[in-house]
């Protein structure tokens, strides 16, 4: 545990979770004056039939303004600007978020143009240019892994100009986050493997970065507890109403982590791999989590070894000399990712040269490597490392994990 | 209430002169080690023509403005943020947060972390100015002080160690 002598912590979502929570919706919708929300998902939401549960719940207990399932993959300033004129069109008084991150942040930025009655987003790129509170915004998770329900960032494309905006706001955290474990249910074994493996990345991250305070360490503890206690389970049982409940949980809960302590390394040259390569992003963190540990074990191996509790048991925990803990935490998550791996079928990739595109070519060949680490020295994430990166240490760590093979410690420049 | 006493408070004159010092030798020092350092050289290259950075203390702390010109050549450009169009501005939260930065109390990533400064601008640009910084802290400082200031301090060759050392101090005196 650390004790900064200066910290800061925010997280004013309210989290309502459980089995059946969508159905108070309504109500809480009606304590922020609001009662004609538009719903924001995407098209996989509406085909795993998901927004018929939501819709379902919703009914009669209040008028859907829109529903609009338009959001692609990776969020649009063209369609936040489409849905804005829809909102404002069909006079919405709130918007409901039913989706992953993509369709968070799209519901986001809409919010921002419909809450300042604004016609250009560009106004309100960057920190702290929104200066007042939005519309009512309900998160609905439908994976348990971004936390982007408590998050206030928000990234959106503009993909004519080809760049991505960056937007951070306090007022852009959601009103609600409603956690409810139907939105999970039907999600396949292996992406239900790489969100969790998001998540837990999150919170491990969260729990060593040099950004780390008590509080954010409370939320990340109990999320990698979570995971690490249900992750196998649920993927080898997907009806698990109770596992999917925890991972859900667990994924808020992370979030709240790493928003406020922020992330380092693995989500450094995460990002990259994820840029130059457009591998998802759970994949990339659970790859690289195990490398992103011993890359810092000298600098921060106390805290890697706290983490043995909440990832292997007090059993393990309690057997393993102190000096040995934050090996074995590395071991563990390792463990983790090969069990996920046997039960998703081999889905669920292990190393770099494993990840498989759907024409069943590698997302990765090795001449992306340097491409890749070059992309990763402009990552802000970097600041809140605790040992400093530059070309060849990238380099270093890309290239085992390419491989799957440890990395060599004797290797790891120590100042 | 007309007898009432306004209380103003104190400038930290001496504080403000220290911090005023050290940025203006710390920009010089940049524009020597752009001419003197194949790295520095490197990352100033990478930047766009007429990029300008900037490190300030708010509210009216003291700043420190470098920038790059359209030949491609680096200038400390002054002690004033007024009317500049800056690509990045690393703003300290308070002069005492800077003034623990160059007393090597905190160093730069653990101000960061611990929410001492905010960054406004192209974050990859923000990036390079940071990695900037490190190496000019490395030659002007000794390295006991150095290992304070930043995460990791570098193993260079003896030239770079020596020669540069003393041609980025040197250069930053004179101003050249």
């Amino acid at each position: 545990m650390l004790l900064p002598s200066y910290y800061e912590y925010c997280c004013r979502v309210k989290t309502v979770a459980g089995h059946e929570v969508l159905e108070r919706i309504p109500e809480l919708l009606s304590s922020m004056h609001a009662g004609k929300p538009m719903i924001i998902t995407d098209k996989g939401v509406v085909a795993a039939g998901l927004m018929d549960i939501v819709t379902g719940a919703l009914a009669d207990k209040l008028v859907i303004g829109s529903i609009e399932d338009d959001v692609p993959p990776d969020s649009d300033l063209r369609v936040v600007n489409e849905l804005a004129r829809k909102y404002k069109a069909k006079g919405c008084d709130s918007i409901i978020a039913v989706g992953g991150g993509s369709v968070l942040d799209t519901a986001k930025g809409v919010n921002i143009i419909v809450s300042e009655n604004a016609d250009d987003l560009m106004k309100f790129t960057g920190a702290g240019a929104l200066k007042r509170k939005l519309k009512p915004l309900v998160a609905v998770p439908t994976t348990a892994g971004t936390g982007s329900e408590v998050t206030l960032v928000a990234v959106i494309a503009d993909h004519e100009k080809n760049r991505k905006m960056l937007f951070t706001s306090y007022f852009l955290l959601p009103d609600v986050a409603v956690i409810d474990s139907r939105m999970t249910m039907t999600l396949p074994d292996f992406l239900t493997a790489m969100t969790a493996m998001d998540a837990l990345t999150h919170a491990v991250e969260a729990y060593t970065c040099l950004s780390k305070n008590p509080v954010s360490d409370a939320c990340a503890l109990e999320a990698i507890t979570l995971i690490s206690r249900n992750v196998l389970n649920v993927v080898k049982n997907p009806t698990d109403k109770d596992g999917r409940l925890a991972l859900a949980t667990a994924a808020t809960l992370a979030g709240m982590a790493f928003s406020n302590s922020m992330v380092a390394m693995v989500h450094t040259i995460g990002h990259s791999v994820g840029a130059v390569c457009h591998v998802p992003h759970g994949t990339c963190m659970s790859i690289l989590l195990p490398y992103g540990l011993e890359y810092n074990m000298h600098k921060n191996g106390e805290y890697t070894a706290e983490l043995l509790y909440a990832v292997a048991g007090e059993k393990v925990f309690a057997s393993t000399p102190k000096e040995q803990r934050a090996a074995k935490t590395v071991e563990y998550i390792r463990g983790m990712n090969q069990a996920l791996h046997d039960a998703t079928g081999g889905r669920h990739a292990r190393c770099l040269r494993e990840i498989m595109g759907r024409d069943g070519k590698p997302m990765v060949p090795a001449g992306t490597l340097e491409t890749i680490a070059r992309v990763a020295l402009g990552d802000g994430s970097i600041f809140y490392n605790p040992e400093d990166l530059d070309f060849d240490d990238m380099m270093m760590v890309l290239t085992a994990a390419w491989e799957g093979v440890k990395l060599d410690q004797n290797m790891i420049k120590k100042g | 209430m007309n007898d009432f006493k306004e209380i103003e408070p104190g400038g930290r004159p001496f504080v403000r002169a220290y911090l005023e010092f050290m940025l203006w030798f710390v920009g010089r020092a940049i524009q020597a080690a752009s001419k003197v350092d194949d790295s520095v050289r490197r990352e100033f290259a990478e930047l766009p023509e007429g990029f300008t950075f900037a490190l300030t203390a708010a509210p009216a702390g003291p700043s420190m403005v470098v920038g790059k010109d359209n030949a491609g050549k680096v200038k400390y450009l002054g002690r004033s943020i007024e009317g500049r169009n800056l690509n990045v501005k690393m703003t300290l939260k308070s002069m005492e947060g800077l003034f623990q930065l160059f007393t090597f109390r905190e160093s730069t990533p653990i101000a960061n972390a611990r929410d001492r400064l905010f960054v406004e601008g192209n974050i990859p640009e923000a990036c390079a100015a940071v990695r900037i910084l490190d190496i000019v802290q490395v030659y002007l400082l000794p390295k006991p002080v150095a290992k304070l200031a930043i995460k990791r301090y570098p193993i260079w060759d003896l030239k770079r160690h020596s020669w540069n050392r003393a041609m980025v101090n040197l250069r930053a005196v004179i101003g050249f």
